[in-house]
């Protein structure tokens, strides 16, 4: 039988011990569909929310509340959203703790980290879209926080805020860069992503003649596969949609509010920790440059793992790099966890 | 594999019959698109049974949100509720401008009488001004009974009776402990306080403290029980400095009116509080007052004259006489022009009164719509001095045995 197009997607056949869950943890398939998610509740969103200050949280309001199955669709998008950056996070460290970064995936390693990073800058900038009372404190830290890097500091403040206040004026820029700008580098980078997969000589393995199993899997026990799990994360999502709403505040009205028990959205909890510490230059800007920096180099600067471990866990000959991302994010998630007590 | 497969569909059908049962589940929205915002809101999803608030404020006209806030579009309480103005009582002082104010409705021109707000804020209800300056004085803390100081700031520009301004009153300033225990225990008497624990002193704060007659409805119709919330309820204790709350248990109407040691006529506890005590006397007159005793005149002489002078009349003629507004307001009486009414010394229209053929009068209770009629003291047998014509002095001969 001739492949489907969804088939033919996929190569025909690919190495059975990298086709296993317990070896990519599903997360960059997962990650594909929420982001399919995304694209189409976001479409959905789109023909009711208004960007227009007066209206953007009005607006939000009808589609959660008065929109058939509106608060279904924005929740959806919510959560997968939430989910993404978690899943996205796991397919870097598995790709760091497999090794499977090393030559010739080096570049495509740099890919998939600036599509974190755009995932991370899209939830942001979602975040901000509900423009209720809730967003203004991390809109006004965050872009704030621009304006202490030297030199270019203001420039790119205004490049992100543009002309007037933050909490006033800045929405319409927030939109075009959600809708618009970042979705569709995201969108450039994800089939670049995947199409240095297939380029790069598919999932991470060992080369032909070192591998222990040469046993293979067929597209169609692949899809099987990436069906089922779609299945479950689908079931997950709806739950989570219908048991834990997305956050939603009043409206602004007059004078933005500055609530005292603001918060950053969670995945920026670990930064808005750090800037209690003293000089948001250092803290909110430098810092988290320096460890995306170190992130973005792992493929270049640490030991390279033997051809024999690509595509095995935790593999002796790149220990250094497993240990140095495994302090970063342990201290995420401590610097998060601080953050969320306190 | 397969068999994988038909579970997670089987069990994301689930999920899907889930979804559409939880839909069903909630309430239908009742979108409502006020005449005067023009914009939907959807509160009567979950309000549809109040009560229309007043027939000055019809809900197809006013909607919710121009006088509560609150999110219009939300269906969810904690949301829809979270900006409401004042909570559930947006006639609250700290928000009864955003609330009740603007040019078209309570913050009006003045001499139209439309100044309800700046009224309200500078009366004694609401400032407080003569217990404060009596209290300091008593103490020391001031040289004389003038009054400095109101529950909050308050500032009259077009002053008639000279005080152009009142400082918020804060007794952790105060050095007297007796005023700073005054501040503590007696200061829940005023519009901008929370009342007192307890059924008799329930009552809303500001505007609502009065008009609110019960749930969501707002009324120029007030009855005595709702003057009760706060009067007839005890006594100052001057020397502990606490309130002691009224011990009796009245059970009549006669027992209910007045503290036990208070005198009055048949009158007083017949009529409600309103048929003889007027608009500014109960809302202020947009001056500040220095006490109770500056703007509160009404006395038995205001309705029945004296031996030697009849009460002051006044033949409506103008159709938008303040008098034709309140009868409107209250509709017990059809008044209407070419009628006498008696007027108050000040000139306040009693527009629940008439002057009947006979020379007698009439009165309309207000929040009872009962009718009365009386005669003026003169040509009674009444021996009073001319001199002597204060309510005290009626009370003399006239006051109820209890």
């Amino acid at each position: 039988m001739r492949p489907s197009f969804f088939h033919h997607l996929h190569p025909p056949t690919i190495p059975a011990a990298q086709a296993r869950w317990r070896y990519t943890l599903g997360a960059g398939g997962t990650a594909v569909f929420l982001m399919l998610v995304l694209g189409l509740t976001g479409i959905l969103e789109a023909f009711y929310y208004s960007p227009n200050p007066q209206e953007a949280a009005l607006s939000v309001q009808t589609i959660t509340y008065l929109v058939p199955f509106g608060g279904l669709v924005r929740n959806l998008h919510y959560w997968s959203a939430q989910l993404l950056i978690l899943v996205a996070g796991i397919h870097l460290l598995r790709v760091v703790f497999t090794a499977a970064y090393s030559r010739p995936r080096r570049f495509n390693y740099l890919l998939g980290l600036g599509l974190f990073i755009l995932a991370l800058l899209l939830d942001f900038t979602g975040y901000i879209l509900r423009w209720d009372e809730g967003i203004c404190y991390p809109l006004v830290t965050g872009t704030n926080l621009l304006k202490t890097i030297p030199l270019i500091g203001n420039f790119i403040y205004r490049i992100a805020i543009g002309g007037g206040e933050a909490c006033t004026t800045a929405l319409l820029r927030f939109y075009i860069w959600h809708i618009f700008g970042l979705t569709l580098l995201a969108v450039i980078l994800s089939v670049w992503h995947a199409f240095r997969v297939r380029r790069d000589g598919g999932i991470a393995v060992p080369p032909p003649h070192l591998r222990t199993d040469t046993a293979r899997i067929s597209r169609n026990e692949l899809v099987r596969r990436e069906v089922l799990a779609i299945l479950i994360v689908s079931i997950l999502l709806i739950l989570l949609a219908s048991f834990f709403p997305a956050p939603i505040a009043p409206a602004m009205t007059g004078k933005p509010v500055m609530t005292e028990n603001a918060r950053a959205p969670w995945f920026f909890l670990w930064v808005q920790q750090m800037l209690k510490w003293g000089d948001p230059f250092a803290f909110g800007v430098l810092i988290p440059l320096i460890l995306l920096a170190i992130l973005a180099l792992v493929p270049y600067i640490f030991p390279q793992p033997a051809d024999s471990d690509i595509g095995r866990w935790f593999p002796k000959s790149n220990r250094v790099a497993q240990i140095v991302v495994i302090v970063i994010t342990l201290t995420v998630i401590a610097l998060t966890l601080l953050a969320l007590v306190s | 594999m397969k068999k994988y497969l038909a579970l997670a569909s089987g069990l994301l059908l689930l999920t899907l019959a889930f979804i559409g049962w939880m839909d069903s589940r909630r309430p239908t929205p009742i979108a409502l698109t006020p005449t005067l915002t023009g914009q939907p809101e959807y509160c009567l999803t979950c309000h549809s049974d109040l009560p229309e608030i007043s027939t000055s404020h019809p809900v197809k006209t006013f909607g919710c949100v121009i006088c509560h806030g609150g999110e219009r579009l939300a269906l969810d309480a904690n949301l829809a509720h979270s900006s409401m103005r004042g909570g559930v009582n947006p006639s609250d002082l700290s928000v009864v401008e955003a609330s009740c104010g603007g040019s078209n409705c309570h913050s009006g021109d003045q001499a139209a009488g439309r100044d309800h707000i700046q009224r309200v804020m500078t009366s004694v209800q609401s400032t407080y001004a003569g217990a404060i300056a009596n209290i300091r004085y008593t103490f020391g803390a001031q040289p004389d009974l003038k009054a400095y100081f109101g529950i909050a700031t308050v500032t009259d520009e077009q002053t008639k009776t000279g005080i152009t301004s009142l400082q918020a009153f804060d007794p952790s300033h105060e050095s007297s402990p007796s005023i700073q225990k005054f501040g503590v225990n007696c200061l829940t008497c005023h519009l901008h306080a929370q009342p007192r624990e307890g059924e008799a002193y329930a009552r809303q704060t500001g505007c609502a403290a009065c008009h609110a007659t019960s749930k969501h409805t707002l009324s120029t119709a007030i009855p005595y029980t709702q003057c009760n919330a706060c009067h007839n309820r005890g006594n100052y204790n001057l020397r502990t400095m606490t309130f002691e709350e009224r011990a009796d248990h009245p059970t009549t109407r006669l027992h209910d009116y007045y503290q036990p040691i208070a005198q009055f006529t048949q009158c007083e506890y017949t009529l409600d509080c309103v048929d003889c005590h007027t608009r500014t006397e109960a809302m202020g007159d947009g001056d500040i007052h220095v006490n109770q005793k500056s703007i509160e005149y009404a006395q038995c002489k205001t309705c029945h004259g004296t031996p030697t002078k009849l009460p002051r009349t006044q033949t409506l003629t103008d159709p938008n006489d303040i008098a034709s507004t309140l009868a409107m307001l209250n509709p017990v009486t059809n008044l209407k022009l070419g009628d006498t009414i008696l007027v108050t010394e000040k000139g306040e229209p009693l527009w629940n009164t008439r002057v009947l053929a006979d020379g007698t009068y009439a009165l309309i209770g207000k929040a009872t719509r009962q009718y009365f009629t009386f005669r003026p003291v003169m040509g009674s047998g009444c021996t009073q001095s001319g001199e002597d014509q204060s309510s005290a002095y009626c009370h003399e001969c006239h006051a109820v045995e209890r």
